[in-house]
């Protein structure tokens, strides 16, 4: 798993119930918001965070992980 | 406030959503029922012979085009994706009570917004029961619920349903006889085919494009203090009224509504349910549907659940009777006491699965 600094990340889920987990597990500057349209079909719940991406921060309903590049999101993880 | 790309699109899709719901009113469909997912899919249930309510007995084109607008977009745009395996057997009860609930109301949240555009007050009492019951399911996300996640399947597996609507329109143009068709009440009432199935089509497409949902405009305001997803909804009651309003369809008021009764405690109940058990689900049935096209076969199975949700209600008399009057005199309608007893039950129901859901959840972590 590749260490992306401080950039801006969004991690999708399978539920909301994943969200929740994950925000525990990241802390302080991680926040839920909607999953963004250009993202996915999907209307859940996204987590928005500062890099890096670690590897605890995974959970089984973990779906992705986008890191934001110059105002485009690039997958940088699929579980 | 700031209107993202995405509640400007929203707004857009909601607003056109709103029109072709009362054109189609005006070409046909009964009133206050442009669109209407619960009693759209209970007519397709009498259409195909699951139950013997002869008013409401019509395969609506609608319903197919939705599904097949939002299978046929997701390919353009390689959205399909077939996936399913999230609790496919508790979706399909959940399904189930969610139209029996709706049913009690006479409307799914699609129809609730279009009853309130043309001033029938009834939804308003609805549209508190179903925001109450998102509350309740919200309050149980934001303690662990989980249907459990999702996980890849066969494409074919994710197409099925799309594959059984077109098989279904073709066997309405080839064999109508092999169907049954209301000659009275609102399952006789429809526009042209056509047209109905060209509306579908189109809803099908924004409502995939932009992700509409009733039930997550609530839940995002809810939880994610967020009103985007609501905006659509919004967009659609306003341009229905001002539709209604050139038309002559806004009558304001609780009483004399078209397909609609005012027992509040049971529209409120069974808007309640709705509300809970599309919680539980991730979505309305409008979304529901359109997850289905996409290729998400835990939602076809909820749209199957929807379907015989349809026909318990009425073999076993739990829908609700609209007002009418007899003889002269006003008879409020409302649901029979097994239907009370029904919606009750519903509720007791859902709440033990959103209890047993959310506290394993927590036992597994």
């Amino acid at each position: 798993m590749e260490d992306k600094g401080n950039k801006v990340m969004v991690a999708t889920f399978a539920n909301h119930y994943g969200a929740m987990l994950f925000r525990k597990t990241v802390g302080a500057g991680c926040t839920l918001r909607p999953v963004p349209r250009y993202l996915s079909s999907s209307c859940g719940t996204c987590a928005v965070f500062n890099g890096p991406f670690l590897k605890e921060y995974v959970n089984e309903n973990l779906e992705a992980v986008y890191e934001e590049k110059d105002g485009r999101y690039e997958m940088i993880y699929e579980n | 406030m700031k209107i993202s790309k995405e509640m400007r699109n929203l707004m857009i899709a909601g607003g056109l959503i709103g029109i072709i719901a009362v054109v189609l009113v005006l070409l046909g469909n009964p009133k206050n029922m442009g669109f209407c997912i619960a009693c759209f899919i209970r007519d397709i249930a009498g259409g195909i012979k699951l139950h013997t309510a002869a008013p409401v007995r019509y395969v609506r084109p609608e319903i197919i085009g939705l599904v097949l607008g939002s299978f046929l977009i997701s390919l353009a745009t390689k959205e399909f994706n077939a996936r399913g395996g999230s609790s496919p057997m508790l979706r399909f009860c959940i399904g189930v009570m969610v139209m029996i609930g709706c049913l009690a109301f006479l409307g799914c949240p699609f129809r609730m917004v279009l009853r309130l555009s043309a001033g029938d007050l009834n939804a308003l009492i609805g549209l508190l029961g179903f925001a109450a019951g998102i509350g309740c399911g919200s309050f149980f996300l934001a303690k662990g619920f989980s249907l459990g996640r999702s996980h890849r399947q066969a494409p074919l597996e994710g197409a099925a349903i799309s594959i059984v609507n077109v098989i279904l329109l073709l066997l309405v143009l080839i064999a109508p006889a092999l169907f049954a068709f209301s000659e009275s009440g609102p399952g006789s009432m429809h526009a042209p085919l056509v047209i109905s199935l060209c509306a579908g089509l189109i809803v099908g497409v924004l409502a995939q494009r932009t992700r509409m949902c009733m039930a997550g405009g609530f839940r995002d305001l809810y939880l994610l203090k967020d009103g985007t997803l609501i905006t659509g909804f919004i967009a659609l009651f306003i341009c229905a009224l001002i539709m209604n309003l050139i038309t002559g369809n806004f009558k304001l008021g609780f009483t004399s509504q078209p397909v609609a009764h005012s027992a509040h405690l049971w529209n409120f109940l069974g808007m309640f349910v709705c509300g809970l058990g599309c919680t539980m689900l991730g979505g309305c049935p409008l979304r529901q549907l359109i997850l289905a096209g996409e290729g998400n076969s835990d939602s076809a199975i909820t749209v199957l659940g929807l379907l015989t949700g349809a026909a318990i209600s009425h073999n076993f008399g739990l829908a609700g009777s609209a007002d009418s009057v007899v003889e002269g005199v006003y008879k409020v309608g409302g649901i029979s006491t097994k239907g009370k007893v029904a919606v009750i039950a519903c509720i007791v129901i859902l709440l033990a699965i959103a209890c047993v859901k959310t506290f394993a959840n927590k036992k597994e972590k």
